[in-house]
């Protein structure tokens, strides 16, 4: 852990961070409009203080202004009808907010009832797979349903990951919309895991397609890697409470108390064992059986989803304007730069302010040869999808209107 | 958590109808009230309703032109009022659809006749018919005015439209909707049907199963056979993809037929809510009809009498400075508590702290029943600094921003009101360590029971409020508890007179005038004796 100095970040701003680019991809095109001119962005200081309805409308005055305010992050926001920084000479009512990008956050310490290698603010490489997988999950879904094609995830700095999607749908969602698109993504609503999820069946196709994604990793996150319910508390807090039979969870209860320690591996198979002993022991006919052990497979279902699923922060997801750190900021306690994430990213390769100016002593200030360049590419390239698709969103926006109106000419 | 809803207060803050509408000078000229005063003859305005319906439901798109009498004005209007009441309380209630139609049904007999199909002659059912198209426009009038009554308006009248829509016969809903002529309204090919018919029938199957009641498998899967599909972008939908009602692929949101009513009614809400709006901003033009103002003032006001909140902005009775930072901890207060606040009183206790939210749903309770800004700040500082593991200074720098705020004395200057349940069955659901909500909701059956023997019910009224909760039915639970701990052998009139409890502060109320009548009528009885 090194936290930079405000000199640190001053260098940082003037040497390394990518300006233009995250002009031309919060503009959604390389000539200077609206999308960014009207942008709000907030600036975090050191004091604590806060400066919200920044705006700036050329990459260069975005450049000077961050670069003289020197904050020790700044945060976006969403598309005005009006430039943000002219809101104290307007009426409050005359400003309203237009569009911004559909964001989710994820945070490490949500998962903490399944990981033992770490727990709150701490991540290693290993409880790290949690959120790969939430990636992949979440992908699927705003690939697949939403018919999103442009989103990024962005390293948050410390211990969790952002999601930015800037397909232009996406980005014109009302605040009602945006809360649906999360209920729909959002599964797991309870984090402590000690309620059953009782989902209605059969799944919805959503959650049939994440469960196949997930069950070959729970096998091997949490029944082999993390092995969370080893600790019999954590099983009698998050793995029995998941049962549906009263019976079967204070027979269980009973077994592991008198045998503590037993692995999760082994846990999970007693649960078959000591379901199979049940039914004989209760005498059930082979319908009721039948039924008896479909419930049991539901439940299991419902814990690998309860596990796995990602688990996301709602508040940053449900407003239009709610604000999020901008990707290539530097954390403030980590000294990380919030990159987007690559295919085999895990924290510890996160670029560091430090090392990225150790860096740029060794190769004659020139940025392309640092360990920040490799992101800095993929970043570009993806801005280049963003505007090519938003050039047609747009296209595609006009042709409809200016047919409604022919539409509506020839009915008036 | 940020400023957007500093909008929807200042027109909170600043009402007052009166004043609006002295001020601005504007004559009324033709606009949208033109209908109200202009006289054209009864047969154009025949011609009218013909033109745009023959079926018995409208969205409402055009004014109505005719003339009506004063009386008329106000009895209809109060005649669809007391339906969009009862659809109200129903909604506080957490009802189901059907169960709301049931209520519906018989009070649309009596008081909507058009909307139950009962005329016998076309002179009845034209009288009908401009009773409700009417009673519409006028109501528009009268909750035009905020964004809560607004809001409000447009979600009982999208439930109404909803429940006419479903007393149709199949052969006027499909009238109906198509003379609608929505653009969105494409069904796939059986082909794509088939091709994706698994993934279909599982979105469908718990809806189809809970919705329609088809309990039996090979029931649904009949239906579904038989089903067509509407395809259409998801955002049109949007309220069916939060629960995962329909299937998703690529951006588009496949609907079954028999949820298009979803779609239809969402077409309804848009559509009423931009009327309002334009209702809205010509409201100022209005000043110049003294006839109507009184009536509409009148009748808006009677329709938020049950919303316990905006009476008129006074909540507690604090007279003689009986709630202070101290007694609101004394057993003779805190007996008048609800659970909910019970349960954040003992959450504040134990910990010497509060969450955001229940630092908002207990400070506003607690200055509903009329605990002043600085007796309040005096009652938080001790609260959290008891433990030892606050500072003064810590609070005064963290935490009385916050408790000032809510008393309108910091920032937006707003004078917020104390939650409702709707408003706090509307926000996030506690977390370990916090304390706010609603306890028939978040609470577990066990730790219900526990509570609830502690109040003194007994096994089987504890099973009664269990029952209501199961049903999501969370106010009415309270509500019993209200009773059962009021009135043990559910006898006396004035408890039981059917008044749901939808809002902490009510609970509080009630519960201390009974209290003080009851000791009035002691005191008589001992000053007779």
């Amino acid at each position: 852990m090194s936290a930079p100095s405000s000199a640190d970040m001053e260098y940082y701003y003037k040497q390394l961070f990518p300006f233009t680019d995250v002009f031309y991809w919060l503009n959604h095109s390389r000539e200077p409009s609206k999308d960014m001119a009207n942008r709000e962005l907030a600036m975090a200081f050191r004091s604590g203080a806060y400066k919200r309805y920044n705006s700036y409308s050329s990459p260069e005055e975005f450049k000077q202004q961050i670069e003289r305010a020197n904050p020790d992050r700044f945060e976006i926001g969403a598309v005005y009808n009006k430039p943000p920084k002219e809101r104290d000479a307007l009426l409050k009512s005359e400003m309203h907010p237009l569009q911004k990008e559909l964001v989710f956050d994820i945070d490490m310490d949500d998962y903490d009832p399944y990981r033992t290698c770490c727990e709150g603010a701490r991540v290693c490489s290993r409880c790290w797979r949690f959120i790969t997988l939430a990636i992949e999950v979440m992908a699927a879904t705003l690939r697949e349903d939403f018919g999103f094609q442009d989103f990024l995830w962005v390293f948050s700095g410390r211990r969790g990951a952002h999601c930015w999607v800037s397909d232009r749908r996406a980005r014109m969602l009302t605040d009602i919309q945006r809360r649906n698109v999360l209920d729909y993504v959002n599964v797991v609503r309870d984090r402590s895991g000690n309620k059953r999820l009782n989902l209605v069946r059969p799944y919805h196709p959503q959650l049939t397609r994440a469960l196949e994604q997930l069950k070959p990793h729970f096998v091997d996150i949490i029944l082999g890697d993390q092995d969370p319910w080893c600790k019999d508390e954590s099983a009698f807090a998050t793995l029995l409470t998941g049962l549906h039979d009263k019976q079967l969870q204070e027979a269980l209860r009973k077994h592991w108390t008198e045998n503590p320690g037993r692995s999760s591996q082994q846990k999970w198979s007693d649960i078959d064992a000591f379901a199979a002993a049940e039914t004989r022991s209760n005498h059930l006919n082979a319908a009721r059986k039948q039924e008896y052990m479909n419930k049991l497979k539901e439940c299991k279902e419902d814990i690998v989803l309860q596990a796995l699923y990602p688990k996301l922060d709602v508040e940053v997801t449900k407003q239009t304007i709610h604000l999020l750190k901008s990707p290539f900021c530097i954390h403030p306690a980590t000294g990380n730069v919030c990159v987007p994430i690559l295919d085999g990213f895990e924290p510890s390769n996160a670029p560091k302010l430090h090392q990225l100016q150790q860096e740029m002593q060794q190769h004659n200030n020139n940025v392309a040869e640092t360990s920040l360049q490799p992101f800095i590419g993929h970043f570009e390239k993806y801005i280049d999808s963003v505007i090519k698709h938003a050039g047609e969103a747009v296209a595609k926006a006009e042709e409809e209107s200016s047919l409604k109106r022919k539409h509506d000419d020839i009915l008036a | 958590m940020f400023r957007q809803n500093k909008k929807r207060l200042s027109s909170r803050r600043n009402f007052d109808l009166s004043a609006d509408m002295d001020s601005s000078g504007i004559k009324l000229e033709n606009g949208v009230h033109q209908y109200v005063l202009s006289g054209s003859d009864a047969e154009k305005e025949q011609k009218l309703y013909d033109s745009i319906n023959s079926t018995k439901l409208y969205f409402y798109e055009q004014p109505p032109q005719g003339e009506i009498t004063l009386e008329e004005f106000e009895t209809w209007a109060i005649d669809r009022l007391k339906i969009l009441q009862e659809i109200q309380a129903s909604i506080s209630r957490n009802r189901s659809l059907k169960d709301t139609a049931a209520v519906i049904k018989p009070l649309l007999q009596k008081l909507l006749p058009s909307a139950t199909g009962g005329s016998h002659s076309a002179a009845e059912a034209f009288a009908e018919k401009k009773k409700d198209y009417y009673s519409h426009y006028i109501l528009r009038l009268c909750f035009a005015r905020t964004k809560e009554l607004r809001e409000s308006f447009v979600r009982a009248e999208t439930l109404l439209f909803k429940i006419r829509f479903n007393l149709l016969t199949s052969t006027d809903q499909a009238k109906f909707v198509q003379s609608l002529d929505l653009p969105m309204l494409q069904f796939i090919s059986d082909d794509e049907k088939n091709e994706l018919a698994a993934k279909l029938y599982q979105a469908a199957s718990p809806v189809l199963q809970f919705q329609l009641n088809l309990t039996d498998e090979q029931q649904r899967k009949a239906y579904f056979a038989r089903e067509r599909y509407i395809k259409l972008p998801f955002e049109n939908v949007i309220e069916l993809i939060g629960n995962r009602q329909v299937f998703l692929k690529d951006g588009y949101a496949y609907l079954p037929q028999f949820q298009q009513l979803n779609l239809i009614a969402s077409e309804f809400a848009n559509n009423l809510n931009a009327s309002l709006m334009k209702v809205f901003q010509s409201l100022p033009r209005m000043n110049e009809d003294d006839r109507l103002l009184p009536i509409l003032a009148h009748l808006s006001a009677g329709y938020t009498m049950t919303d316990f909140d905006q009476a008129d902005g006074q909540y507690g009775n604090n007279a003689d400075n009986e709630i202070n930072a101290e007694s609101v901890w004394s057993p003779e207060i805190s007996k008048h508590y609800p659970l909910s606040v019970r349960h954040l009183m003992e959450g504040l206790k134990q910990n010497h702290h509060l969450r955001y939210y229940g630092r908002q749903q207990l400070s506003l309770f607690l200055k509903g029943i009329g605990l002043s800004a600085d007796e309040s700040l005096k009652f938080f500082t001790k609260a959290f600094t008891d433990g030892g593991h606050m500072t003064v200074e810590k609070f005064n720098k963290e935490y009385k921003y916050n408790f000032r705020h809510n008393y309108g004395l910091e920032g937006n200057r707003i004078n917020y009101r104390p939650w409702d349940c709707r408003t706090i069955l509307s926000k996030p659901r506690p977390g370990r360590g916090d304390f706010h909500g609603c306890p028939f909701r978040d609470f577990s059956s066990e730790k219900l029971t526990s509570e609830l023997q502690k109040m003194g019910l007994t096994p089987a009224q504890i099973t009664s409020v269990l029952d209501s909760c199961q049903k999501g039915e969370y106010t009415t639970a309270n509500t019993k508890v209200f009773e059962f701990t009021h009135d043990s052998n559910g006898t006396d009139v004035e408890i039981n007179d059917q008044t749901l409890i939808a809002h902490p502060n009510l609970y509080f109320e009630r519960s201390r005038q009974l209290e003080q009548k009851r000791k009035e009528i002691e005191d008589k009885i001992k000053g007779s004796s």
